[in-house]
């Protein structure tokens, strides 16, 4: 440590690498490969009145010539193993990421200002901070609203619940894997530089209703579950620790 | 108006934000913190919640704030006001938006001086293709550049 710097928080981002997906029948993370199940979805439709159908599929690397509906997200699944939200440990995937796609029941797609849906390698700009990488592994979450409902912020939100839901059966198997198994291991601290210029980052972010809003600070990194949204708090400003901001405080709902 | 996709900014974009990567990174900044501030509907609301983040700047001393924005056209409207509030205190400013051909500033005023436009289609339009028009490290460099830069001036 330097000695103009005060240490305040430490957060430590463990990456475990996935080279393969699979559909299977349960949750397994093991020697680079994810096994997915989709046996959760029979329980949320039952119990989600907004959404009609859930689709899953795993789409290989370079393998992007098909249909998709409107991208609504792309979700890195990552979890708290220790500590809470910009402390404490992290575990994250590389190699594979949630991308939530959605349409209603009458075909019409599930977007605000524009949509994306199209043949997905001209519709996906790959290797974008926001976006997957071309050697990985996307896991695409179709969800049909029922008719006339992606308009309705609560249909949106509950859309935003039930991925959440299935990427957190996958967490509860990443918090559990080799803690010394990890592919990078990055140690972040939020810091106060004596004496250097005092720079604050401002983020604009949408905050109207459906497919316009944010939410913050959920429970688990990049998750939806305990999470605030920017249209319920009134859009006013919300101050985040660098290490908050960067262990997935805000879950993007545009 | 508001966030087409090809600027808008997926959860996993925030994960591994490199506008926060690089600021954090310097070695002569003190990065004090990220702050979002929402963009309502009216805008009454919109000058209100403007003016509270530009009086939470102010409150923290900071040096310099860079703000970025995932939305163009009607956002522009909160965007404008947000700079002038925070330009207005003497807190120098620089901001990163999508502008290109199709997203001029429907509104602007003398503290919108350094921003740095994050288009990156050859058209210059919302081209809706996802992550197209969204900031990158170099985006960030030339942000932070100009915000050292402005520092400097004061």
């Amino acid at each position: 440590m330097k000695t103009d710097e005060r240490i305040l928080r430490r957060l430590v981002i463990k990456t475990y690498h996935i080279e393969d997906v699979v559909l299977g029948n349960r949750i397994l993370i093991s020697n680079r490969r994810l096994q997915i199940s989709a046996g959760i979805f029979d329980k949320i439709l039952t119990k989600f009145n907004h959404i009609q159908d859930i689709a899953i599929e795993i789409i290989p690397p370079k393998a992007h010539d098909r249909w998709t509906n409107s991208i609504m997200d792309i979700i890195p699944i990552s979890t708290k193993v220790l500590g809470k939200l910009g402390e404490g440990i992290t575990h994250t995937l590389t190699g594979v990421y949630v991308m939530m796609t959605g349409i209603d029941g009458a075909g019409n797609q599930v977007a605000e200002f524009g949509s994306s849906e199209g043949v997905l390698k001209e519709k996906l700009y790959l290797n974008r901070a926001g976006t997957p990488a071309e050697d990985d592994y996307i896991i695409s979450l179709n969800l049909t609203l029922k008719e006339g409902q992606g308009t309705n912020r609560a249909a949106i939100l509950e859309a935003h619940r039930a991925c959440d839901l299935f990427v957190q059966e996958i967490r509860d198997k990443l918090k559990k894997v080799d803690a010394r198994g990890y592919t990078e291991k990055h140690e972040f601290f939020d810091k106060i530089r004596m004496n250097r210029k005092r720079v604050a980052i401002v983020k604009q972010v949408a905050g109207q209703g459906a497919m316009y809003d944010n939410l913050i600070l959920p429970q688990e990194p990049s998750g939806f579950a305990g999470g605030r949204s920017i249209i319920d708090l009134g859009n006013v400003p919300i101050l985040l620790t660098p290490n908050e901001y960067r262990d997935g405080a805000l879950r993007a709902m545009t | 108006m508001g966030i087409g996709p090809s600027t808008k900014e997926t959860t996993l974009h925030h994960f591994r934000d490199p506008l926060l990567d690089l600021v954090d990174k310097d070695e002569d900044i003190d990065l004090v913190g990220i702050m979002i501030v929402g963009t309502p509907q009216h805008n009454e609301e919109k000058y209100f919640v403007g003016k509270r983040a530009a009086a939470w700047l102010e409150a923290m001393r900071v040096d310099g704030a860079i703000i970025s924005v995932d939305g163009w056209g009607n956002s522009h409207v909160d965007y404008a006001n947000t700079i002038e509030e925070i330009g207005s205190r003497g807190i120098p400013v620089v901001g990163l938006s999508f502008v290109g051909k199709q997203g001029n500033f429907v509104v602007k005023n003398q503290y919108m001086d350094t921003i740095v436009d994050f288009n990156k289609s050859l058209q210059g339009i919302e081209t809706e293709v996802v992550g197209e028009n969204t900031p990158d490290y170099l985006d960030a460099k030339k942000a932070l550049a100009l915000l050292k830069l402005k520092m400097r001036e004061v």
